[in-house]
């Protein structure tokens, strides 16, 4: 069992907060069993916003319905990424083809919800609130956060992303962190900048100084909001700069610490901010994971996938962000030796129609496919793809609720009460190996 | 405190809360209240403002903050012609930066704040609308009724372009009705969920058939429009738009509705009041035939609001945070703002979605408190490192010290908290903030730079964050 002073330290570092541990959250001070970083499983989640085309992601190469509705946006058979005799992947796919065949990657086909709404951001609300009546105003993560959390000291939930902290991520009543493009966060004093550091502990001071007689009142919510914010600032400065060497022996000579310059290997704003940008920020997650933040699930976007005209480039370049990416991402969590404890999901608003329209896109659709990715991933494809005999008003039929993607990964991965999460049952699929 | 109310909101009795405050000699009005009433009835005062306030006394403050200074609406006239200009020019961000120039500079800003209530209260977003100018004229129509009746308001918003393509009006026609704006008037907009059925949403869709745009002006297209008989909210008749909103205002739902909105605006937003407490000032929106300013004015005018259920019980929206910052340089650059209130998680013309920003605690997160951080940080002392005497661009905040030539650390916190928090800090605060401006026994222009610290401190308290 730590004791609370060595707790505190490891989860709030070297931070001034330490000396006036009592009013620090609860959540940072919580002496029961502490979760060991390293130990929880991890689901990052990637939204692919604008509606992906699901149809030309995995392709039902071997139906002429496919070639007829698309005679300028199709693919092949001889280009495509074969994964069985009726589907294959986009060509710039590779990647998530190989990981398919090395068994670590799951495809689900025809993920959907009821009277489909085409509106974008009406039906990212339904994704990100995983209510289709779009009644909620709180995010699917966000409800899961405090049992994301347990007993742990660690922030349970990440956005990283130049965009506002997406509705998946809202309603939690603490412990949802938006780390933005890190930029922020990570331009704490250095060793020279004595303004800075003065600054802060002035700035600090004051927060801990302010009235606190109830609890539960405005003003102590605002001090334990901003409190948090300075202990996730420091922890992140504590995880991305290595500590300074401990004296050494009376006699011998003090080594020289020359600590990494603090934004050392941390892609930078640009790269952060561009809505383009996939690798950067799993690159970044990827480091969080490895250096032990103890999150629990991250959430980052890729942007640009309402391709209502000039798809075939556009959407090809997506994918290959996407698969490139992706393989990226599980093979630095592997040379760290995290990868068998995350999980990525992709997901889109919507898909696109079957038809494709004049302009040489694709406008708003229904139903589509997603990728489940990661060792500990039963590998495959699951459920068939959806008939394009039989649509909806020209668009693909759903017969998986996406609910029940969130239902596995809630219950299966991350030890969550699905129930309570999503305000009802639904039955999972077999998405999580047995054994790893 | 106003009297002696009690603690809990379901205990105080609803006629005394509303009562107007008449300040005494152990309830005295003084900077603590005069500061509490520009925020809540703009975005804040200048210390001119705070001091005048005090001075001239309650009743005439009141009606300074309720009626706006003489030549009000004829400056906002003024600036709106030059919001036309920039609107056409399709930029969003310029129009934001003119938005908040307007509240900056208005000599009424009460009808600035309550324009933003009604923006977030018709939540509408360029994001599908896509047409700045369309927006730009959503909010003139919001600012020419955000003090006056709610009737004509509901009605014009009814013809509104902006809302009719963000709630797909013009495919709502005769034989194929479409719901949404029938749907969130009632829901959203005038009585809430429960007071409405099913049938009468699919009703009203049919009495505001026809209702379109072509895509610059309101177009009511005759022969798309439902002629037949209608039966909503128990009235039948061949109803149309018009009469839709007659009959809602004719329920006594309505009312109580946009008055515990504006409580949350106005009072509190620390907890939800009992119906009870909002009857009377539902009664007399009704009575007033649903005028706005007389519910306002009696609002802020009450015991409630001058006593501790309202006191620092809102979170400042990022709005109401800048422009409260900035008012008091007058000169500043508000164009370059627009993304900076973003990353604090308010785009202005972009709500997240028709129910508008959630408002309250949930302005606050780790970002969005890094966000103001960094606001106030620009404003306060600039971005580059800056020498003493070199002021950052966008004003001195140091000014007020300067012109009185105070450079004792004793004296200069405690005007400075009269500034910005008229007082309103714990003793160890105050005394924390002291001894940083003691530091180095610094003199002159040192100390002026120090003091730009201390005001960027100020800034980023949690009381600070507190309207």
């Amino acid at each position: 069992m730590l004791n609370r002073r060595h707790f505190l330290k490891q989860t709030v570092g070297s931070s001034s907060l330490l000396a006036l541990s009592s009013l620090v959250p609860e959540f940072l001070v919580n002496t029961a069993r502490a979760a060991e970083a390293g130990k929880d499983q991890v689901l990052v989640v990637v939204e692919l916003t604008g509606g992906n085309d699901g149809l030309n992601t995995v392709i039902p190469y071997a139906d002429d319905l496919y070639h007829k509705a698309r005679p300028k946006l199709h693919y092949t058979k001889n280009e495509i990424v074969k994964i069985d005799d009726h589907v294959g992947l986009h060509p710039s796919l590779r990647q998530v083809g190989d990981m398919l065949q090395k068994g670590e990657l799951a495809v689900v086909q025809g993920v959907g919800y009821p009277n489909p709404n085409r509106s974008h951001f009406e039906s990212m609300d339904v994704w990100q609130s995983a209510d289709p009546r779009r009644r909620s105003g709180t995010g699917w993560i966000a409800r899961s956060a405090p049992e994301l959390q347990g007993n742990s000291s660690h922030i349970p939930a990440v956005h990283l992303g130049p965009k506002e902290l997406p509705l998946a991520l809202q309603g939690a009543a603490g412990g949802v962190v938006s780390l933005g493009t890190l930029r922020s966060y990570l331009s704490e004093p250095n060793a020279k900048d004595n303004d800075a550091k003065t600054r802060k502990r002035l700035r600090e001071d004051l927060v801990k100084a302010s009235a606190t007689t109830q609890k539960d009142s405005m003003l102590a919510f605002v001090q334990r909001r901003q409190l948090q914010t300075y202990a996730t600032v420091d922890r992140l400065a504590d995880l991305f700069r290595p500590p300074v060497p401990a004296p050494s022996a009376p006699g011998t000579p003090a080594p020289v610490p020359a600590p990494a310059p603090p934004d050392a290997g941390i892609p930078g704003e640009a790269e952060l901010s561009a809505p383009r940008n996939l690798n950067p920020k799993l690159n970044v997650v990827a480091q969080l994971i490895s250096k032990g933040l103890g999150t629990r699930v991250f959430y980052v976007s890729l942007d640009g996938f309402d391709t209502h005209a000039g798809q075939k480039q556009d959407h090809a370049g997506l994918l290959a962000e996407l698969s490139n990416s992706v393989a990226g991402f599980f093979q630095q969590l592997k040379g760290t030796g995290h990868d068998k404890r995350v999980v990525l999901l992709t997901f889109s608003e919507f898909g696109r129609r079957v038809q494709e329209n004049s302009s040489g896109g694709t406008d708003h659709g229904a139903a589509s496919c997603l990728f489940v990715a990661g060792p500990a991933v039963k590998a495959g494809v699951v459920g068939a793809h959806p008939s394009l005999k039989d649509l909806d008003a020209g668009d693909l039929k759903y017969h998986t609720d996406f609910r029940r993607v969130y239902a596995t990964l809630l219950d299966r991965w991350l030890g969550c009460d699905s129930n309570t999460v999503l305000g009802g049952k639904f039955d999972p699929l077999d998405l999580i190996k047995a054994k790893i | 405190m106003a009297g002696t109310l009690p603690q809990s909101s379901t205990q105080v009795d609803p006629v005394l809360a509303w009562q107007s405050w008449e300040p005494s000699a152990t309830d005295p009005w003084n900077l603590k209240w005069a500061g509490h009433l520009y925020r809540r009835a703009g975005f804040g005062a200048t210390w001119t403002e705070l001091q005048e306030a005090v001075k001239s006394g309650l009743a005439a403050t009141l009606i300074r903050v309720l009626d706006g200074q003489p030549g009000a609406e004829e400056r906002d006239r003024l600036v709106e012609k030059a919001g036309a200009a920039i609107a056409s020019k399709e930029e969003a961000d310029a129009l934001r930066g003119w938005w908040l120039y307007l509240a900056l500079q208005s000599l009424h800003p009460l009808r600035e704040k309550l324009t933003l209530f009604w923006h977030n209260h018709f939540a509408t977003s360029i994001a599908k609308v896509n047409r700045v100018d369309l927006m730009f004229r959503q909010n003139r129509l919001l600012r020419r009724h955000a003090l006056g009746k709610l009737q004509p308001l509901l009605l014009d918003i009814s013809r509104d372009p902006a809302m009719l393509i963000w709630l797909d009006s013009n495919t709502n026609v005769k034989g194929a009705a479409n719901e949404n704006y029938a749907r969130e008037l009632m829901e959203l907009f005038s009585l809430g969920v429960g007071h409405y059925a099913e049938s009468d949403v699919r009703e009203a869709a049919r009495a505001f058939t026809g209702w379109h745009t072509d895509g610059d002006e309101f177009e009511f297209a005759t022969d798309l429009h439902d002629t037949a008989d209608k039966k909503f909210l128990g009235r039948s008749g061949r109803w149309n738009g018009e009469d839709i909103v007659r009959i809602i205002l004719e329920q006594p739902a309505a009312a109580l509705f946009v008055v515990r909105k504006l409580y949350r605006l106005l009072i509190s937003e620390n907890e939800s009041p009992p119906e009870a407490l909002l009857e009377p000032l539902a009664q007399g929106f009704r009575k007033s035939d649903y005028d706005i300013a007389l519910l306002v004015k009696t609002m802020l005018s009450s015991r409630l609001f001058f006593s501790e259920h309202a006191y620092r019980q809102r979170v400042k929206s990022p709005m109401e945070f800048v422009v409260g910052i900035v008012r008091p340089f007058g000169g500043s650059r508000p164009a370059t703002m627009a993304p900076e209130l973003e990353a604090m998680g308010q785009l202005l013309f972009a709500p997240p979605n028709v129910k508008g920003w959630s408002g309250g605690k949930a302005w606050l997160n780790t970002a969005t408190i890094l966000a103001r951080n960094s606001f106030a940080k620009r404003m306060a002392v600039g971005d580059a490192p800056s020498k003493p005497g070199s002021p950052p661009p966008h004003g001195d905040v140091s000014s007020v010290l300067r012109r009185d030539k105070i450079t004792e650390p004793s004296r200069a916190v405690d005007l400075l908290v009269d500034v910005h928090l008229q007082g309103d800090v714990t003793k160890a605060a105050r005394l924390r903030l002291v001894s940083f401006l003691a530091e180095g026994k610094l003199k002159d222009e040192a100390f002026y730079q120090r003091a730009r610290e201390a005001v960027l401190a100020l800034w980023t308290m949690p009381e600070f964050q507190l309207a």
